[in-house]
């Protein structure tokens, strides 16, 4: 059996030749140009990149564009150009940033990394000794009880400024919105003045609660935009089939909003697991393991970076790297757990048993 | 299924409807027999899908709105002290203009989110899916995706499956607010049919913009119209035939014939 050629199916994308060879010099002049001015005239590469090359790059892409189509078409290439100029241009910070992270942190990380504590380490001791997890311990605890206080009382709040009608809603809104520019710094100090007014001692529960004020105004105002985006007509169809209010939320206004509401969860979390100084300020540091949060000072991540950081010796350096290599594991790996422990829950099409026919 | 109860009468003393300090609707005195399907008909913003939602307290849920009047169910005031607005939706169902089922539940939990949302206990969930399905003629295209997402389905079944949702409560009245008006031809036929077959079982209001509908829906029609800056209210109410085809008010007769509205 032969089957016949396929056709072209994408008639849109047909171009004649001397149109193909322009756009090839178009890509490929621009490029070539730089890289010569960059070998032999001993330019600064960076500075290459966007005082020659993308100038250059957009008179090309304009000028084929105009030739093609005109005026229109000389818009549309410069705007190609720039757009995908500049999301390289992100890509690669970021990308350079996880790199660096990768590359320099991977030298630490070992299972002995991973599962002994900080005793008796110090700056110049080899990384065959000593570790991180008294750190994670402290930062898993303090972050989770921060999210048990503030993602709770967040989505509280974004359902009060969604649901209800009441004339309090603005002032509301606005202190979020003040509060979500507060200094995490201040937040610190603030509990540092409750430590020292009242003759505490420093400990985790102290640090979940310097960071508690960071993290509900993240939670609170994307659970809001969450709960906006589901559409009224639900609720009023819950309510015309004689639902209470309560019920109406809990049984369909909330799953709708579910994958939102975790989006809050997680930006939430990503507000405070890095935060350093509030930390340094309510709970110090531990080199031993601690369990207690409510007891003594803890270890965290942040404060084990800085810690480590400020030392000169190239193994201390190493440290630091490990972990904030892990901090950003383990970033990863709370945002896919709480991805896949909220995801829609799937309905298959399972053929429904069939009674026999009446 | 087909044996005729008698179902409650539904009727309106003097319902009047502010929005703000904007009055909407002024004095609107009808009722609803039993077992009879009700056409309103008008222009838009006359005032209809409002007064419509008086009938169930839907109304009440918008902001800043204000009501004067009585709504009867069978004798009793529904927005009287012994009721509240739970109980009425329960006994008065509603069909929105846009299908819209719960998106989070399938099929199967549609149908019985009424009971679970007001609290109910469900006796035979299978047996009460599969009747009200059949009732809003959708089973034999569902029967065999019951646990299916809900939005999956057509435009057409989704309005149907609302219906069945609404049936399954076994409302004694159900509302309908141009159920058909985003459907297409073959759907808004189907769901026609389902209207003269539910009439057996309960009352019927429906709010419609199409006159070929009204006619081949209902028993009786009422027309509301609002002029300019004054609120709408009831101009004619009567037997569907009357008004179609020898309404006693020259703005009826104009409406019914399509010049203006």
């Amino acid at each position: 059996m032969s089957f016949a050629p396929r056709p072209q199916v994408q008639p849109w994308k047909r171009a004649n030749t001397s149109r193909r060879f322009q756009i090839l010099l178009a890509s490929v002049l621009p490029i070539a140009a730089t890289a010569l001015i960059v070998l032999f005239a001993g330019f600064d590469a960076n500075l290459a990149t966007i005082s020659i090359f993308l100038p250059l790059q957009i008179i090309a892409a304009g000028l084929v564009g105009l030739k093609a189509f005109g005026r229109r078409g000389f818009g549309d290439a410069v705007l190609v150009v720039l757009t995908i100029f500049f999301s390289a241009f992100v890509l690669i910070l970021l990308l350079s940033v996880f790199l660096s992270v990768l590359s320099e942190g991977s030298k630490a990380i070992s299972l002995q990394f991973l599962t002994q504590n900080n005793v008796y380490i110090s700056n110049t001791t080899s990384l065959e000794y000593g570790g991180v997890a008294n750190a994670i311990l402290g930062t898993l605890l303090i972050v989770g009880i921060t999210t048990i206080l503030a993602v709770p009382l967040g989505i509280a709040m974004a359902v009060y400024l969604t649901q209800s009608q009441s004339k309090l809603r603005g002032l509301v809104r606005t202190v979020t919105q003040a509060l979500s520019g507060l200094p995490s710094v201040v937040s610190g100090l603030f509990v540092l003045s409750i430590i020292v007014t009242f003759g505490f001692s420093k400990s985790g529960i102290f640090g979940s609660l310097a960071l508690f004020p960071l993290m509900l105004p993240t939670v609170a105002r994307v659970a809001e935009e969450a709960l906006k985006l589901v559409p009224s007509d639900l609720r009023l169809a819950a309510l015309a089939l004689g639902a209470p209010n309560y019920k109406a939320f809990f049984q369909v206004i909330l799953p709708a909003a579910k994958s939102g509401l975790i989006t809050a969860l997680l930006l939430g979390l990503a507000r405070v697991i890095g935060e350093t100084a509030p930390l340094l300020l309510t709970v110090n540091v531990n080199n031993g393991t601690s369990w207690n949060p409510f007891n003594g000072p803890m270890e965290t991540l942040p404060a084990y970076v800085y810690g480590y950081l400020s030392s000169s010796f190239v193994s201390a350096h190493q440290r630091a790297w490990g972990a904030g290599l892990i901090l950003l594991v383990l970033v990863a790996v709370l945002f896919g757990l709480a991805r896949y422990l909220g995801r829609a829950k799937s309905l298959k099409s399972k053929p429904t048993k069939q009674k026999a026919s009446k | 299924m087909t044996s005729l109860t008698t179902a409650s009468t539904l009727s309106t003393e003097d319902i009047s409807v502010w929005f703000g300090q904007r009055q909407v609707l002024s004095d609107v005195n009808l009722t609803f027999p039993g077992n009879k399907v009700t056409a309103l008909i008008g222009p838009s913003g006359c005032g209809k899908s409002t007064f419509l939602r008086t009938l169930n307290r839907m109304h009440e849920l918008i902001p800043g709105a204000g009501l004067s009047g009585s709504v009867f169910l069978d004798g009793e005031d529904i927005y009287g002290a012994d009721f509240d607005a739970v109980s009425v939706r329960i006994k008065i169902g509603m069909v929105f203009q846009k299908p819209n089922p719960f998106p989070t539940m399938s099929i199967k939990d549609n149908i019985l989110s009424g009971l679970r949302l007001s609290g109910r206990k469900i006796g035979n969930a299978e047996e009460l899916v599969e009747t009200s399905l059949r009732r809003a003629s959708i089973w034999n295209e569902v029967k065999d995706r019951l646990n299916d997402q809900a939005i999956s389905l057509s435009g057409g079944q989704q309005q149907r499956l609302c219906i069945a949702r609404s049936l399954a409560m076994d409302p004694e009245v159900l509302l309908m607010d141009e159920p058909c008006s985003a459907l297409d031809p073959g759907s808004t036929r189907r769901i026609e049919e389902t209207i003269k077959e539910l009439s057996s079982s309960m009352t019927i209001v429906i709010v419609t913009h199409n006159m070929q509908q009204a006619q081949r829906v209902s028993d009786q029609t009422a027309f509301f119209l609002a002029d300019d800056n004054t609120p709408g209210g009831v101009v004619e109410f009567g037997a569907t035939e009357q008004i179609f085809n020898g309404p006693i008010d020259q703005r009826t007769n104009d409406y019914v014939n399509g010049h203006f509205g």
